[in-house]
């Protein structure tokens, strides 16, 4: 007689979804990568604690000066009282919206190119593009639209990082694209003058370039004749930023397919309409990734200016650090703010290129 | 070596025939002195959460224009570091450099520029830890001495050392931050700097009583305000500018009591305030330029306290700033 024995219940299935089921696969999911992990959240364990205490618990946040204080925390005071020269250096505080009004200008125009419709892109941000960094440098000098001129004396901060960053990246962008059509060109002496300028300004580090610009160029320059310093160092991150950007542009064009230059010489197009309109937009959309992570490269570069004294934000902090009033040693809190500064800005420079890249890719289909 | 001994003099002779032009009517024409100061140095050239330049050498440039053209606000502070500074100068870029800048022969006569006096004289000091219980360097026999490496004061430290036949352990670090840290944390009994940086050190400390200055001064670092050789108008004014606040320390005008001195004043208060005698005509500038330097920024003893003396968080003593009838090093030659 068959009688009915139930099977003994199985266990249950290891857990695969949820919480627990993706730490078992991402962090426990063989015993070296446990232990790696045992490792670094016993790390964590042992400094995050102390760390939100100093940065956070234990900090003080308002006040006036450093004496109020408390010794073990952080003092946000010092970044507090320190923030308008961190922001905007030495700038008149009444003229701040000269400022203010370039930093959105740019930040119009950039966004302008992403939302606006296909067909107007063109016709309005590339011009945008072009003027925007003259007329806001224009604006911050003033004299040009009849405002209070400001010395580049009193320029600084954040917002000179920015600025300095965008009127280079602009600028080397069309110089950059000429130097690489001269260094693929077949006439031979434009080709060995681009080929020189792209490895010399590749070749030598930008801190040289920055020395070059601040010490060595005034001596050859008649008495009297002063180019401004910001002037100088604009130059040189130019021309710096170019060699990088040919050399991404390079990479670019011999990414597209013969078969395109091909089609465009057999439709008998001139070598203008040719590179404008057959080769540089694949060169663009090719080369978008190494262009956005150049920029990022070149806005952080901007911070190297503190070593020939020109008081973007890094150096503001220096210099708010030998303060005689702030001699308490707050250096941990302004490197930290300059850090996150910095962070948050190329972090989203980052977010911004991926989506930009998604957008190419869509395209490409 | 060799190429650059050229390159220095090429330039050097390039310079002196250019360097003829006259800074006083550039600067009467653009209506400001141009000045080249630090990035930042506590005391010395520093920069206030408003963007306001203050200091010992800031007061120098301000004492210059106060002279020149009658107000101490028109000065354009030109930040330099230690290598752009001399070039600055030699350029044209600014008319006077105040940035803690040390006389050396070197200097004075192969770059083609003149150092207008003194401000301030500096020297490599030590600062000890008090628990250690020493009072003067020559107690300091087999002690673990904290250094900044490259600096000059390593070479004057063995110099010193040597000579009174002590011992040593030199733990070398690369940022004065980091100096200071391991001074801290106990990893030497004494740190050795410039005692004007020893002060910013010691403040920047957790407990700034616990370390102690020593009296001893092992080398020499005169610095002073410097400009262009071969403009000898701008190098009076710049010289005697400073001159008049030593002067005026000396003679007890202070920018409180100028006014009275003036008017009823000794004679020699007399002649430094321009009420008798042509000193500022010999110059080349108002018969009040030395009144205006001591209302506008005060005396010399006036600036020290506010910059770098008890005024002043440094808290610098006076020592070999003083006056010289005090003891000190700053005398100036009578106005006569």
């Amino acid at each position: 007689m068959i009688v009915f024995k139930p099977l003994a219940a199985r266990a249950a299935p290891i857990q695969s979804t949820g919480l627990i089921g993706w730490m078992r696969l991402n962090l426990f999911s063989n015993i070296i990568n446990s232990v790696v992990t045992l490792l670094i959240a016993g790390l964590l364990l042992m400094t995050l604690p102390d760390l939100i205490d100093w940065l956070f618990i234990k900090a003080t946040y308002t006040g006036e000066s450093q004496d109020v204080c408390n010794p073990d925390g952080a003092c946000w005071v010092f970044v507090n009282a320190w923030s308008k020269q961190f922001f905007y250096g030495s700038y008149p505080l009444e003229s701040l919206w000269r400022i203010n009004l370039s930093l959105f200008v740019l930040f119009v125009v950039v966004a302008g190119s992403n939302f606006l419709p296909k067909n107007l892109r063109y016709p309005i941000t590339v011009p945008a593009l072009l003027f925007m960094p003259f007329i806001g440098l224009a604006l911050i000098d003033g004299r040009l639209f009849g405002l209070e001129y400001v010395a580049t004396d009193y320029w600084g901060g954040f917002s000179l990082n920015v600025l300095l960053a965008a009127a280079s990246i602009i600028v080397s962008f069309p110089l950059s694209f000429l130097w690489v059509l001269g260094r693929q060109s077949n006439m031979p002496f434009i080709k060995t003058v681009c080929v020189i300028l792209i490895e010399f300004f590749r070749g030598v580090p930008v801190l040289a370039l920055f020395f070059m610009g601040s010490v060595m160029l005034p001596l050859f320059f008649a008495q009297g004749i002063n180019i401004d310093k910001l002037i100088r160092v604009w130059i040189v991150l130019v021309l710096f930023m170019s060699g990088y950007m040919a050399e991404v542009f390079r990479g670019g064009f011999q990414a597209v397919p013969a078969g395109q230059y091909e089609a465009a010489d057999s439709l008998g197009l001139s070598y203008w309409h040719k590179t404008l309109l057959i080769l540089l937009p694949q060169v663009i959309k090719v080369a978008m990734p190494n262009i956005l992570a150049t920029f990022v490269m070149l806005f952080k570069n901007t911070t190297f200016l503190l070593i020939i004294g020109i008081f973007e934000m890094l150096a503001t902090v220096q210099t708010a650090l030998s303060n005689s009033n702030w001699l308490g040693g707050h250096a941990t809190e302004g490197y930290l703010f300059v850090g996150f500064i910095f962070w948050i800005c190329c972090f989203s420079m980052s977010m911004m290129s991926s989506s930009i890249e998604k957008k190419l890719n869509k395209s490409n289909v | 070596m060799k190429f650059s001994t050229i390159l220095t003099g090429g330039l050097t002779l390039c310079l002196a025939i250019g360097a003829q032009a006259a800074t006083l009517d550039d600067v009467k024409n653009r209506g400001m002195v141009s000045c080249g100061v630090s990035t930042g140095l506590a005391g010395f050239s520093q920069k206030d959460e408003n963007g306001m330049w203050s200091g010992l050498d800031v007061d120098v440039c301000r004492a210059v224009a106060a002279a020149v053209l009658g107000d101490d606000t028109k000065v354009q502070y030109k930040p330099l570091t230690a290598k752009e500074r001399f070039t600055a100068l030699q350029s044209g870029e600014i008319d006077l450099l105040s940035r803690n800048t040390t006389w050396t022969h070197t200097r004075d006569t192969s770059l083609g520029l003149n150092f207008a006096g003194v401000n301030y004289y500096d020297g490599q000091g030590f600062m000890v830890s008090k628990k250690i219980g020493v009072t003067t360097a020559l107690e300091l026999d087999g002690a673990a001495v904290c250094i900044q490496a490259g600096t000059t004061s390593e070479l004057n430290l063995a110099d010193y050392f040597r000579e009174n036949k002590l011992s040593y352990t030199a733990i070398t670090f690369d940022t004065a931050d980091q100096t200071r840290a391991g001074f801290e944390s106990g990893r030497c009994d004494v740190l050795t700097s410039d005692q004007s940086q020893l002060y910013a050190i010691r403040i920047g400390l957790k407990n700034p009583a616990d370390a102690l200055v020593l009296p001893e001064v092992i080398s020499k670092e005169p610095l002073g305000p410097v400009v262009r050789q071969g403009d000898d108008e701008w190098f009076n004014i710049t010289r005697w500018s400073l001159m008049a606040m030593v002067e005026a320390e000396f003679l007890a005008v202070d920018s409180s009591n100028v006014d009275n001195a003036m008017k009823n004043g000794s004679p020699s208060q007399k002649r430094l305030l321009g009420s008798e005698g042509d000193a500022g005509d010999k110059l080349g500038l108002d018969a009040n330029w030395a009144y205006n330097i001591v209302k506008l920024v005060g005396n010399y003893g006036e600036s020290f306290e506010r910059n770098v003396g008890m005024d002043s968080p440094l808290k610098i003593a006076r020592g070999q700033n003083a006056q010289w009838n005090n003891g000190g090093l700053m005398y100036s030659a009578p106005i006569r």
